[in-house]
C-alpha cells in the first residue's frame, strides 16, 4: 500500500482510492484522515478522486446489459450441452419446432410456419362465404373466420412486450395496410408476419377444443353485423394481430435477441440480406429462431428492418393454399431461397425503392 | 449441488454477466458465457467458487472474442445525430452511442487497468482483484485510479471530438 508519510507529505492518487473504495486498511485510514484533516490540497483532491470514481462508475453503467433474471442454477447443467450443439443444431431445432409446434410458436411468437393446407383450406371456405367489404374493417379481411373461432385469451396470455392498439394506432394499421395492398410491387400475397396471424387463429389447437365459446362458423356478413362491439374488441387485440401490427411498428422485433451474422446465416441458409452501403445496427433473430431481422440506419433516427426467412418447398404450397385468404403486411421480395420483408417509418415508395436494391450482404 | 455455489450464483450472477458483456459486447453472448462459467462450476465445485468463476469467464470471452474476431467483421455501429424522430428510437441510438463511446473508451485502456476496473465493477475486493490479475495488493489502489482517470478523459475525448488535456 502506498505510504502516508505523516502530516508533511501529501496522499497520493492510489491510496486516495483505495481510501475512497474502503480498501484502505485501518491504520493507513487514520493517518490519511489526519492528513487530509490538516492539508486543503489534499482534501481538494480527495473530492475531486471521489468524483472521478463516481464519473467512472457513470460511464460503466452506460455499458450495462439489460437486466434478465437468471436461470435457476440446476438447470444450468444444459447450457454446457446446449453451449457445444448450438450452432450446428439451432436451426434444425427451429425446423422441428416450426413442424412440430408450429400452434405454440403461433401463438408466442409473431413469425411462425403457416398452418397445414388443410386448416388453411377451412379458412378458405369460410371466407368465401363472408362478403368482400375488406376495406371497411381493414386490417380483417377475414374477420368472420377470426370472430367466430378466436376464443378469449385467457388461456394463452399475450406476451408481455405485445399490448392492445390504440384507436388511433388501429386507424394507422388500417392506412398502411390499404396502401400496401395498392402497391404493385408485392411479389407474395400474404406476409411471414400474416401466416402467423392465421395460424394463429384458424388452426385448431388442444387447449381451443374446449373453449365454450367457439362460435360456429357464421355463414353471411350478417353474422359480422350482429356480433356485438366487444367481439370486435377481442379481435384487435388478440395475440396473432397485436403481434403483427407491433411487429410492423418495430416494437416487438427490437426485443429479439440479437445474433451474430454466423448464426443469420445459419437460419437463413444464405447470406444475411440487407441494403448495401446502409449501417446495419443489429441483426436479430425471432423467438423461434426461424426469422432473421437485419436492421439497418438510414440516418439517426431512421431505422428499417428486414425481415427475412428461410422458405421451403412445402411453404410455397401452403401459401398458394392460403393465398386468397390473407391480406399483404408489407413489401416482400424473394432473393434466392429467402423471403425478404420490408418495414420502416418511410412511405411506401421509399420502401419499394429500398427493397429492390436488398442483397445478400456479407464479407 | 454444493450449497455454497448456490450462494454465490445467487450474489454473482448478475456481476458476472456484467463483467463479461464489457468484454464481448453482446447481452446475450454475456449469459451464455455465465451460465457456462457456474454450469463448469457445479462440476468442478472449485473451493474459491468466486475467483474461479471470473478466471474461467474471462478465459472464455478471450477465446470468444478470438473466435468471433476470425468469423466476422465488426457490425458497424451506428452514431447519432440530434434530430426529430421517435422519442423511443433517439433514446435507443442514444444509448447505443454511449455505448459505444463507452467501449471505445474502455478500448483505449491497458488490459491490465482494464481488467481491474472491470473486476472492481463487478464487486471485487482489492484481495480478489490482487489474485485475479497478479498485481500486488498495494498496486491495485494506483491501477484504479489510473484505469478511471484514462476511462473518463478517453470518454470525454471521444464525445467532444477532441483531447482534454489533463493532469
Amino acid at each position: 500500500m502506498q505510504e502516508v508519510r505523516g502530516n508533511m507529505s501529501h496522499v497520493d492518487d492510489g491510496t486516495l482510492h483505495a481510501y475512497l473504495d474502503g480498501e484502505l486498511p485501518p491504520v493507513e485510514r487514520a493517518r490519511l484522515e489526519g492528513h487530509v484533516a490538516e492539508c486543503a490540497a489534499c482534501r481538494n483532491r480527495l473530492e475531486e478522486e471521489r468524483a472521478l470514481i463516481e464519473r467512472a462508475i457513470g460511464l460503466l453503467g452506460l455499458a450495462q446489459p439489460p437486466e434478465r433474471a437468471a436461470p435457476p442454477l440446476h438447470q444450468l447443467r444444459r447450457p454446457s450441452v446446449v453451449w457445444r450443439l448450438r450452432v450446428p443444431v439451432a436451426w434444425a431445432a427451429t425446423v422441428v419446432l416450426a413442424l412440430g409446434l408450429g400452434y405454440y410458436a403461433g401463438d408466442r411468437a409473431p413469425m411462425s410456419p403457416a398452418p397445414e393446407p388443410v386448416s388453411m383450406r377451412s379458412a378458405d371456405s369460410s371466407a368465401a362465404g363472408a362478403a368482400q367489404p375488406v376495406d371497411r374493417l381493414g386490417y380483417m379481411s377475414t374477420p368472420a373466420p377470426r370472430l367466430a373461432r378466436t376464443p378469449p385469451r385467457a388461456q394463452s396470455p399475450v406476451p408481455p412486450e405485445t399490448r392492445p392498439l390504440a384507436a388511433g394506432e388501429r386507424k394507422e394499421a388500417e392506412r398502411d395496410r390499404t396502401t400496401v395492398d395498392e402497391a404493385s410491387v408485392v411479389t407474395g400475397r400474404d406476409s411471414i408476419f400474416g401466416a402467423a396471424a392465421a395460424s394463429g387463429v384458424v388452426t385448431i389447437r388442444p387447449r381451443d377444443t374446449g373453449a365454450a365459446n367457439v362460435a360456429p362458423a357464421p355463414t353471411a356478413p350478417t353474422a359480422r353485423a350482429a356480433l356485438p362491439q366487444r367481439a370486435l374488441e377481442e379481435v384487435t387485440t388478440s395475440n396473432a394481430i397485436v403481434q403483427r401490427d407491433d411487429a410492423r411498428r418495430a416494437l416487438v422485433a427490437t426485443q429479439w435477441p440479437i445474433i451474430r451474422r454466423g448464426p443469420a446465416r445459419q437460419i437463413l441458409g444464405a447470406e444475411p440480406m440487407g441494403v448495401p452501403g446502409l449501417a446495419v445496427r443489429n441483426i436479430r433473430r425471432s423467438p423461434t429462431g426461424e426469422v432473421v431481422l437485419v436492421e439497418q440506419a438510414i440516418d439517426s433516427v431512421t431505422v428499417i428492418q428486414l425481415f427475412q426467412q428461410r422458405v421451403e418447398i412445402d411453404r410455397y404450397r401452403s401459401r398458394s393454399v392460403a393465398a386468397d385468404s390473407l391480406t399483404t403486411e408489407r413489401l416482400a421480395r424473394f432473393i434466392g431461397g429467402v423471403r425478404v420483408e420490408i418495414a420502416g417509418p418511410l412511405s411506401v415508395d421509399s420502401l419499394n425503392r429500398l427493397l429492390e436494391q436488398v442483397k445478400p450482404i456479407g464479407p | 449441488m454444493p450449497e455454497d455455489l448456490a450462494d454465490v450464483y445467487r450474489s454473482t450472477y448478475r456481476s458476472l454477466v456484467r463483467f463479461l458483456y464489457r468484454k464481448v459486447w453482446d447481452a446475450e453472448r454475456a449469459e451464455d458465457l455465465a451460465q457456462e462459467a457456474f454450469a463448469r462450476a457445479l462440476v468442478h465445485k472449485p473451493d474459491n467458487a468466486r475467483g474461479w468463476l471470473f478466471v474461467v469467464a474471462a478465459n472464455m470471452a478471450r477465446d470468444d472474442a478470438r473466435k468471433a474476431a476470425r468469423e466476422r467483421r465488426h457490425l458497424t455501429l451506428l452514431k447519432a445525430e440530434p434530430g426529430a424522430g421517435s422519442k423511443e428510437l433517439d433514446e435507443e441510438i442514444d444509448a447505443d452511442t454511449q455505448r459505444t463511446q463507452v467501449r471505445a473508451a474502455l478500448d483505449q485502456l491497458t488490459p491490465r487497468d482494464r481488467e481491474a476496473l472491470l473486476l472492481w465493477d463487478a464487486g471485487m475486493s482489492y484481495d480478489e482483484i490482487a489474485t485475479q490479475t497478479g498485481l500486488a495488493r498495494g498496486a491495485i489502489g494506483t491501477t484504479l485510479s489510473r484505469a478511471r482517470r484514462r476511462l473518463v478523459e478517453a470518454y470525454d475525448a471521444g464525445s467532444e471530438g477532441q483531447h482534454v488535456a489533463r493532469g
